[in-house]
Parts: C-alpha cells; sequence; structure tokens
C-alpha cells in the first residue's frame, strides 16, 4: 500500500498539468472572493459576509472537478491504466491510493484558497464590516469549505472511475453541482424547493458556508457537507464497482 | 528499372473542391459515432424532463378557511391577455360617438401611507416601511389625466394622456405603450393643458402650456372600441417599494402610496354630456385610506387615487421560458458532445487524418462548427418544442397562471433556446481546439455560461454584479429566452432574480456570438500556426 | 512528361527545430514511381517529422517538401495524389472501419463504393462493420493502408506499416507493396528495422539525427557492405588463416569453423588451399544482410543505443 501510494504520488507530482490545475483552483477562487467582496457595500448587518467572502469557491470547484477526473480520465484516454492495474493489481488499491493522493494535494490547494479568499476579503471589504477571522463559525465555514472541496474532488474521482472518459464525467459532476440550483430557481413549491435543497450536492454542501440565520437554513451546515459526503461516497463506490467488474 | 514503368495517374475524376464535403465528412464523423447520437437523444429528454419537473414542483392554491383549491387569483388581463394592473380613481361619463375631452392639471402631490399593506418581497428578510421623508412622497409614475375606456371593467382598452410625477407628460394605451410628452413637474405656475380627442377607433393626445398652442403627443388606434366609451378624469399612484438584492435573499420594503390630482377648466365635446361620477376601479385588497375619491367645485376637481395602470411585472413563475430551465442541462450535454468533437480528435491523433484529407485547415474548423452547431440547434428545437407546451400545460394543470405570449414571442424563445445551444457549442468546439483538452474546454464553457446564471438568479450576487455578469459574459445569451418585457413606464425590480435579463433578448444573444466568433477566430489562427 | 511537375516526392533542404532539438537538419532526397523507396533511421532520427511536414501537418524553418511539384497544402482533395499512413491507431474506437473510410472518403468527394474496394483490397471487408476500437493491431494497420488507398493516389507514404503485424502479414505487405509499385506509384515505406524491408523495398533512404545518411539502390549498398570478402568454412582453422595471411589476405574467424577473408577472390583462396592441402568444405562470396549494411551505415547517427548493444558490437 505504501508502494502504492507513492506511485500515485510520484504520477501526480510528474504531470505539469497537474500542478497548473491546483494554481489554477487557487488563483479564480481567491478573485471571485475578493471581486464580490469589493462590490459588497456596507449595508444591513444581517448578510453573510463570510459566506460572501467564500463565494470564489463555487468557481474553483470547478477546477477542483477538472482535477479529480483527470487523475483517472488521463489514464483511462492513454491506456496507463493498465500498466498502473498491472504494477499494482488490487484494483480497489489503486482506487483508495488515488483518492488519498488527490485528497492531499485538494487539501492544501484548497486551504490555500480558502484563507486566501477570506484575507483577501478582509482586506477589500469596507470598513465597519464585520469578519472576523477567528470567530467560531467563520472557522467552521472555513475549514468546512475546504472539506467541500475534497469531497468534490472525491465525487469527480468516483465519476471518472465509473463513466471512464473525462469528458463524459466532468459533464456529468457539473452537472450534478450546477443543474440543482437551476431547478430549485424554477420550481414554485416551497417543500419542493426545500428537499431540493436537502439533496442537492452543491446547495446541501454550500451550507457549511453559512454564518448567520442558520435556523432558516433548509439544511444545517454540517449535515449539508454530509449529504456531500454520501455523494461522493456513491461515486466512490459506484467507480470501485466498475474498476473491480469491468476489463481494464 | 524505374525508366521501365510509367508514373501512375489516378483515373478518378477530381470533383470541384469545395466546402461541402468538408461538411460532408464530418457529419458523417459525428454520425457514426454512437455514443454521440445517444448523447443527443439524452439532450432531448433532459430539456423535457426538466421541464416536467418543473411543472411538477409548481403549485398555486388558493385556500379559504382551511378549504384549499387549486388555482389562484385570475389576474386582471388586458387586451393583449398579459396580466395587468387596473387600478385608479376614476371621475368619468359616457361619451358616445367621436368627441374631445380638455382639462388643465395645476398639481399632482403623493403621499406615501403608513403602516399596513406592506407585503414583504420573496426571499426578503423582512419588510419594512421607509423612514419617513426618506424619499419623495410623489411616485416618479404617479399619473393624473384624462382617459377614454371602453368600460369601468378592469382590463378594458384604453387610451389617456397623463401628467406624472417624474416623468413629465406622457400618453399610454393598452397598458403597454407609452410615449413621452414634454418633461418637467406640474405646478400651479407650470400647469399642463392635456387634451384626448375621440374619432371612431382613433384617439389623439396633445398637450398645452396655455391651452393655445397645441402639441400633439401621439395618435393610437384602438381596433374594436365600442361607440359609447367612458371619458374622464383618473389618478393612480404605485406602491413605493424599495428592495435590495444580496447574498441568500434580499430584503425590501412596499408601501401603498395615494396621489392626489387637482384639474380645472374641464370640458368634453360631443355626445350627450352628462354629470360626473366617481369609481374606484378595481378596489381588490386596497386599504380604505388607499380608495380614492373626488370633488367637485364649479369646473374644479380634486381627485385622489392608488394603483397603476400598466402590465403586471416583475412575476418570473409565469413565464414560459421557466418551462426552459432544461436547456441548461442540454447545454452541457451538448458541450461535452462538442469538446469530444473535436479534443478527441487531437487525444487519439486523428486530427492528423483529418487535416491531411483536408489541408485548409479553417475550413475544417469550420467545417466542424457547422455540424455541432447544427446538430445542437436540431437538439435544442426539438426539446424547446417538446418542452414548452408540454410543461405550460402541467403548470396550468397546477394552478399556475402563464403570461400568454405572442406566437412570434414563443418562436424566438422557442428557436433563440436551440440557438443558444447551438453557440454555445461553436464556442465549446473552439476553446476545444485551442486548449486541445476536452475537460477543460467543458468546464471552460460550464463556468462562463451556467455558473454566471446561477450565481445571478439563486441570489448569491448582489443585483449591480449579478447584471454585469449577464452583460459581459456568454451567459448574456439567455436573454432570448425571456419572453415578458421590461417595461420603462413600470418602476420594478428588473433583475436576473425577478427573470429579467440586463440585455435585450437579441442583444443578449449577440454577446454570446460575440464571445463564440472570437474564440473561433482564434482557435482558427491556432490550428493554422500550430503543428499538428 | 504529361505530369505538371516531378512526380513522387521532393524534398529539400528540411530543417525543424523542437526547442533545443534539431529534428531536420538539411534533408534532402527524392521518392521516385515505380519503387518502393525504404525510409530508414534509428528511433528519434526524423522519419515520423519528415512525413508529417511531407503532409503540411508541421511546419519547417527552412527547405520544401514537394509532391508532384506542388505544396502538400494546395492541393485539392489531397488523398487523391497522395495516400498515407502516420499512425495506426489514430482512430475513434466506437466508429466501425467503414465508418471510418466513409468520412475519409466523403472528404474527398467519393462515394461508399470506393470505401467497400478498398476494405476489399486490404482483406478487411467482413471485419468492415465492427468497431474500430476492438480491431487488433494488424487490422489497423491494415485499415490505415486502405485508408492511404482510397483516393488511389500515385503517391503512397506508410510510416511503419510492419508494426503488429504477424509473419503472414508482413509477407502480404511487401507482395502488396511491391504490386502498388509495379503500377507505377511512388512508394515511401518508413521503418526502423532494416530487415523487415528486406525483399521489400528496392531503394533506400537512411537518415540518422535529421541528416541523410545514405540515398542508394539496396543493390548498392549490399555489395558496397559486402566489400569484396569471402566466407570459408575449414576444420583447418589455424593452418587455413596462416596460408592465406602468408598470401596477404585479412583473415578473421567468425566461427569455430569459419573464417572471412578479404583481399583475396574466391579463386585463388580455393588455388592456394588446394596447394596447401588444407582442407575446406565451402568457399562463397560473402554477402551481406541489409541489417548489417544498415549498422555499418548508421553507426555514427544512433542516437539512443543501450550500452549492451554498444559493447556486443566491438
Amino acid at each position: 500500500m505504501r508502494q502504492a501510494l507513492h506511485a500515485e504520488w510520484t504520477k501526480l507530482r510528474t504531470d505539469a498539468a497537474i500542478a497548473w490545475l491546483v494554481l489554477a483552483s487557487v488563483a479564480p477562487t481567491v478573485a471571485l472572493s475578493a471581486a464580490v467582496a469589493a462590490a459588497r457595500t456596507a449595508g444591513s448587518a444581517d448578510l453573510d459576509t463570510t459566506k460572501l467572502s467564500l463565494v470564489g469557491v463555487d468557481l474553483g470547484q470547478a477546477t477542483v472537478a477538472i482535477l479529480g477526473v483527470t487523475v483517472i480520465g488521463g489514464e483511462y484516454a492513454t491506456g496507463m491504466i493498465r500498466t498502473t492495474l498491472t504494477a499494482i493489481p488490487r484494483r480497489i488499491a489503486v482506487l483508495a491510493t488515488k483518492a488519498a493522493t488527490l485528497t492531499a494535494v485538494v487539501v492544501i490547494a484548497a486551504t490555500v484558497a480558502v484563507l486566501g479568499s477570506l484575507l483577501a476579503a478582509g482586506l477589500v471589504l469596507p470598513s465597519g464590516v464585520p469578519l472576523s477571522l477567528t470567530a467560531g463559525s467563520t472557522v467552521r465555514a472555513a475549514a468546512g469549505s475546504v472539506l467541500y472541496l475534497a469531497l468534490i474532488a472525491l465525487l469527480s474521482l468516483g465519476v471518472a472511475f465509473a463513466v471512464r472518459d473525462s469528458a463524459v464525467a466532468i459533464g456529468v459532476v457539473l452537472s450534478l453541482l450546477y443543474l440543482f440550483p437551476i431547478l430549485i430557481q424554477a420550481v414554485s413549491d416551497q417543500d419542493w424547493q426545500r428537499h431540493l435543497q436537502q439533496i442537492a450536492p452543491m446547495n446541501a454542501g454550500l451550507a457549511i458556508q453559512n454564518t448567520v440565520h442558520l435556523r432558516g437554513l433548509p439544511i444545517s451546515p454540517w449535515s449539508g457537507l454530509g449529504v456531500l459526503a454520501a455523494w461522493a461516497a456513491a461515486a466512490l463506490v459506484l467507480g470501485g464497482l466498475t474498476l473491480r467488474l469491468r476489463d481494464a | 528499372m524505374t525508366d521501365t514503368i510509367a508514373p501512375y495517374r489516378y483515373e478518378i475524376a477530381p470533383g470541384r473542391d469545395g466546402f461541402a464535403p468538408l461538411v460532408h465528412a464530418e457529419w458523417t464523423k459525428f454520425r457514426t459515432v454512437r455514443g454521440w447520437v445517444i448523447g443527443c437523444l439524452a439532450a432531448v429528454l433532459l430539456i423535457v424532463l426538466l421541464a416536467i419537473l418543473t411543472g411538477s414542483g409548481s403549485h398555486t392554491e388558493t385556500c379559504v378557511n382551511g378549504k384549499c383549491r387549486t388555482g389562484g387569483d385570475v389576474p386582471t388581463t388586458g387586451p393583449g391577455g398579459q396580466p395587468v394592473t387596473d387600478r385608479f380613481y376614476f371621475v368619468h361619463q359616457p361619451l358616445a360617438g367621436a368627441g374631445s375631452i380638455t382639462v388643465r392639471v395645476t398639481s399632482l402631490t403623493g403621499e406615501i401611507l403608513p403602516g399596513g399593506g406592506v407585503a414583504a418581497a420573496a426571499g426578503s428578510s423582512g419588510g419594512s416601511n421607509p423612514p419617513p421623508g426618506a424619499v419623495s412622497a410623489v411616485q416618479p409614475w404617479a399619473k393624473a389625466g384624462v382617459i377614454v375606456k371602453e368600460s369601468t371593467q378592469p382590463g378594458s382598452p384604453y387610451a389617456a394622456v397623463m401628467v406624472t410625477g417624474s416623468h413629465g407628460v406622457r400618453m399610454q394605451d393598452n397598458f403597454t405603450h407609452d410615449r413621452a410628452g414634454r418633461s418637467g413637474a406640474v405646478s400651479a405656475t407650470s400647469p399642463r393643458w392635456l387634451r384626448l380627442t375621440r374619432s371612431g377607433s382613433t384617439l389623439t393626445g396633445y398637450e398645452s402650456s396655455d391651452g393655445v398652442t397645441w402639441t400633439k403627443v401621439g395618435t393610437v388606434r384602438l381596433s374594436g372600441l365600442s361607440s359609447t366609451v367612458q371619458v374622464g378624469m383618473f389618478v393612480a399612484s404605485p406602491p413605493y417599494e424599495q428592495f435590495s438584492q444580496h447574498l441568500g435573499g434580499g430584503s425590501g420594503s412596499q408601501a401603498f402610496t395615494i396621489a392626489g390630482g387637482t384639474f380645472d377648466r374641464v370640458s368634453v365635446q360631443g355626445g350627450a354630456v352628462g354629470t360626473w361620477s366617481g369609481s374606484q376601479i378595481e378596489q381588490g385588497d386596497l386599504p380604505p385610506p388607499a380608495v380614492g375619491k373626488f370633488q367637485q367645485a364649479g369646473d374644479t376637481f380634486t381627485v385622489s387615487g392608488a394603483g397603476d395602470i400598466a402590465p403586471v411585472v416583475g412575476n418570473r413563475t409565469g413565464t414560459i421560458e421557466r418551462t426552459l430551465v432544461g436547456a441548461f442541462a442540454g447545454l452541457i450535454v451538448l458541450i461535452v458532445l462538442a469538446g469530444q468533437f473535436i479534443a478527441g480528435e487531437y487525444r487519439r491523433g486523428l486530427i492528423r487524418t483529418t487535416l491531411a484529407a483536408s489541408p485548409r485547415r479553417a475550413r475544417v474548423l469550420a467545417a466542424k462548427a457547422l455540424v455541432i452547431g447544427t446538430v445542437a440547434f436540431a437538439v435544442g428545437l426539438l426539446g424547446a418544442a417538446i418542452a414548452v407546451p408540454l410543461g405550460e400545460r402541467i403548470l396550468r394543470s397546477n394552478g399556475n397562471f402563464i403570461y400568454p405570449v405572442s406566437s412570434l414571442t414563443g418562436l424566438r424563445v422557442i428557436a433563440g433556446t436551440a440557438a443558444v445551444l447551438a453557440v454555445g457549442c461553436v464556442l465549446a468546439l473552439a476553446l476545444g481546439t485551442i486548449l486541445r483538452r476536452s475537460t477543460t474546454a467543458v468546464t471552460a464553457v460550464v463556468v462562463v455560461m451556467v455558473l454566471p446564471y446561477i450565481l445571478s438568479v439563486s441570489a448569491v450576487l448582489p443585483a449591480g454584479i449579478a447584471q454585469w455578469l449577464l452583460r459581459l459574459t456568454p451567459a448574456a445569451g439567455f436573454a432570448i429566452q425571456q419572453s415578458t418585457p421590461a417595461y420603462s413606464q413600470v418602476a420594478a425590480q428588473y433583475t436576473p432574480i425577478n427573470g429579467y435579463f440586463p440585455l435585450s433578448p437579441w442583444v443578449g444573444f449577440a454577446v454570446l456570438c460575440a464571445w463564440a466568433a472570437a474564440a473561433a477566430a482564434l482557435a482558427a489562427v491556432l490550428l493554422r500556426r500550430r503543428d499538428a | 512528361m504529361k505530369a505538371s511537375g516531378e512526380p513522387g516526392i521532393q524534398v529539400t533542404g528540411l530543417r525543424k527545430r523542437f526547442g533545443r532539438t534539431q529534428a531536420l537538419d538539411g534533408l534532402s532526397f527524392a521518392v521516385r514511381p515505380g519503387s518502393v523507396t525504404g525510409f530508414v533511421g534509428p528511433n528519434g532520427a526524423g522519419k515520423s517529422t519528415t512525413m508529417r511536414v511531407i503532409l503540411g501537418l508541421d511546419s519547417v524553418d527552412e527547405g520544401s517538401a514537394l509532391i508532384g511539384g506542388q505544396a502538400y497544402p494546395s492541393l485539392r482533395h489531397p488523398l487523391h495524389h497522395v495516400g498515407s499512413l502516420l499512425d495506426a491507431a489514430a482512430l475513434q474506437p466506437s466508429r466501425s472501419a467503414r465508418n471510418h473510410l466513409l468520412w475519409l472518403a466523403h472528404s474527398q468527394r467519393l462515394g461508399v463504393r470506393r470505401v467497400d474496394e478498398v476494405l476489399e483490397q486490404v482483406g478487411l471487408q467482413s471485419a468492415g462493420r465492427r468497431r474500430a476500437g476492438g480491431y487488433s493491431l494488424g487490422m489497423r494497420q491494415r485499415l490505415g493502408i486502405a485508408a492511404a488507398l482510397l483516393g488511389d493516389p500515385p503517391v503512397i507514404m506508410l510510416d511503419e506499416p510492419f508494426n503488429g503485424l504477424d509473419p503472414e502479414g508482413i509477407v502480404w505487405i511487401r507482395g502488396f507493396l511491391q504490386s502498388l509499385a509495379a503500377q507505377g506509384r511512388a512508394v515511401l515505406v518508413s521503418s526502423h528495422l532494416m530487415s523487415e524491408l528486406q525483399d521489400a523495398a528496392s531503394h533506400l533512404v537512411v537518415i540518422g539525427r535529421g541528416r541523410l545518411v545514405a540515398d542508394t539502390s539496396v543493390a548498392e549498398l549490399i555489395s558496397a557492405a559486402s566489400g569484396g570478402r569471402v566466407e570459408l568454412r575449414t576444420t583447418a582453422r589455424s593452418e587455413a588463416m596462416t596460408v592465406l595471411a602468408h598470401a596477404g589476405a585479412t583473415v578473421a574467424s567468425t566461427g569455430p569453423d569459419a573464417l572471412t577473408v578479404s583481399g583475396l577472390t574466391p579463386g585463388r583462396i580455393v588455388a592456394l588451399l588446394s596447394e596447401s592441402s588444407v582442407p575446406f568444405s565451402e568457399v562463397s562470396p560473402h554477402r551481406a544482410s541489409l541489417e548489417e549494411a544498415y549498422m555499418e551505415l548508421t553507426r555514427d547517427a544512433v542516437e539512443f543505443r543501450a550500452a549492451t548493444a554498444e559493447e556486443a558490437a566491438r
């Protein structure tokens, strides 16, 4: 298992495209957060400044999804998956090591992106707008956003293992993330909206960023993240089954 | 040995070199990959499925004393079938045949009514009354003027000339049409003379500052107007509304207002001149202080009234484009196909076979764009043509009111959706050529076309930023789906969250096209310059 | 000549640099109609790059590559002028072979009839409707050759067509290439293994590190490499070496009972050995294999030679 981890890490480390993707997941996240925070006027106090300062995650998750899809989709495209499976015949170990290395990389990148977003927002927010970096709820939102991005990466990895084509995989992941919010806007029944918000990976998962009006949320922050974790787990199980049962 | 054999000459007569074979080849390429054809069918299904889901998740019920029935209050509809507000105070008398009314308006005042009648806007964190003295009491679109109306029935045809709170003299008819006259506010020292003449179905509005020199404001035709109509003076004052949108919703305040107008030198020519009677048109939920009244002293009338004569705006739930949210799902599927259509060739080295067969590379790109664009248009057209009537039917059966649209507008919404998918695919194809990786290309297009829309309509961003996003990004193209126009004569929240795009349908679509064209141009340059 | 320009392929002074690597360094050669020209060089010598340049896929810093006197990008319906196989794996796996050829045909204003003709020519008619993704490498090579034949072109260019073929397939392709040349076509076939070209090519263009090493007919190359040497089989090795060396010949031992002699004709060797009563069983002129001749030529040009191979050569 250790060799397998080492091998996966070497693969990830030596792929120049991966390094670019990691960078590309940090920069837009911080930039969008800062831009939105800068446009935020010192208005009513019940605004969720923390959530606003982390809005870049909505964008950054797309790059994280590419990352999650690419680490395996690329191997299927080039046929390298056969080399990988020859080197490590226990297929579930391949999935586990890929998941582990990917999580490590995304957690590091996401930590940089989230802290960068909060700091940038702190710098550009108009004076008088409270944004306490040490408040418990802010810490929870920040740590939760890092976990959110890691779970998005795992969801993408699972989907990519299941469909074996990176373009199709990214289409599936982005549909799961982005179509629910649109459908939620389109239906008018309150209970439909609430249920959709409770099961949608992006809406439920991002509940972790809320720091005010927690009672009014359709799902509590940690259970929301739990919903996303369930999606990621389901995708990984599906991916694992595909990997085990189908010929490489 | 080489000298003994004559060089080989092929015998197939070369056809004329042209674009058509390229398109034919690319079409053959597309249709012979089964996964892509299945993808197209899946896109159609998704568009339809989401329309069904949207319809099923939207009910309107009316409950009285705990007993509920499907269906909402039937809105007043204007002559065009669109829902309208037709609430004002009307001082009127019948007019048979041709005739005219002339008045002088010497003042228009207004008042924001305190207390009740405040309705919290959707998603708001609570309504509140505006602070006293914080806003001008006369609403910008408060109206006082003369009107010829089919009857006192709400929604009946009309034409009117009026002074407004801050938009000068206007001539309006049948709720949606508005023409500007002289600007400036009315006062005792600067009164406005207004005249409206009726001749058959032709109504002409005039204004004057002295009652001597008259300027025509406009002429309208109201087809089918009865020979006997109601003529008179009216006053209306739309509710005060303030709303700010930001993360997770918004806060707003709303209050009834009432306006008062003073008319003198009132004269009516033609027909049988009778006595004046006053009617509050469409009283509805109007609180008692907002119900209008009038006083007559000689030929001077003091009239007060609340409400508005205008189309209903700012309500996304009743639009036909709501049945087309599946377009986003279809778009993502088609973008994946478009990305694979080019990036897949790069991945497998097939691009070399393609370019060896057709060395003129820009033409290859154009042929690919034509094929994928046409496929996406067909998919979108089929999907939308099923989704709109089906979704409308489900929405109606669940008691929702759907804004009627002209067949031209309906066509624009359906064909426009198909066109947005087509141009989105061309954008994806161009980015796939530039980036040579389908994953990145697909994500890039989804991020620039879908994400700005989500951030704008789901109240994540403040309205200002949301509007700029929908002006500048390719997501602007979805403006072509907007079926209800924003009326400049109605003050409302014309924001993305309410279904209003900052750009008009065709301009928004042009923004998307401009992005696609720029990307395609860059792709063509790179394709020609780079080694295959 | 009726042709609008020189028939075949004319490559003149090609130079191309990829970053720090000079991929092509002033390469010139011609491929003439009526014969199969082998295009040989070690891996990385620039064969594929040259072929991509000929097809207008890669640009060059200097030089030109003409087909029938015309630059490739200016050709109308180019598959009627040159048929090529660059990479047999360059296929959309879910598309059938027949459909792969069909889109190519449509791009050249050809119909489905021509597709079926070329499928039959390469022996794929029964497998034509199967997914190309399920093809063996050998079948993909055949499919690639079918694509090259589609426009019935006077020039055919194949990059490593022997890769992945079984012995039967190699024999088939050799005969096929020769029949194409016999029809008057110019055929250029690249390979990094000279042995594959034995009995297939009559002319050779050998390159190394982007430069021309040799442009010669196969017969000339072999006779040059043979260098008038004579093979001798004898049970009395040392006696024979003494006698022949005494007569001024250079003698090398190549086996327990085999010697290679240079500097003497076979007749003179027979005479000398008979005079000295040295027993021998066979005297024959040495005929170098194409492989040997090629190794001789490219000794300096080989870029990536394994250390063990280098030692074995000494």
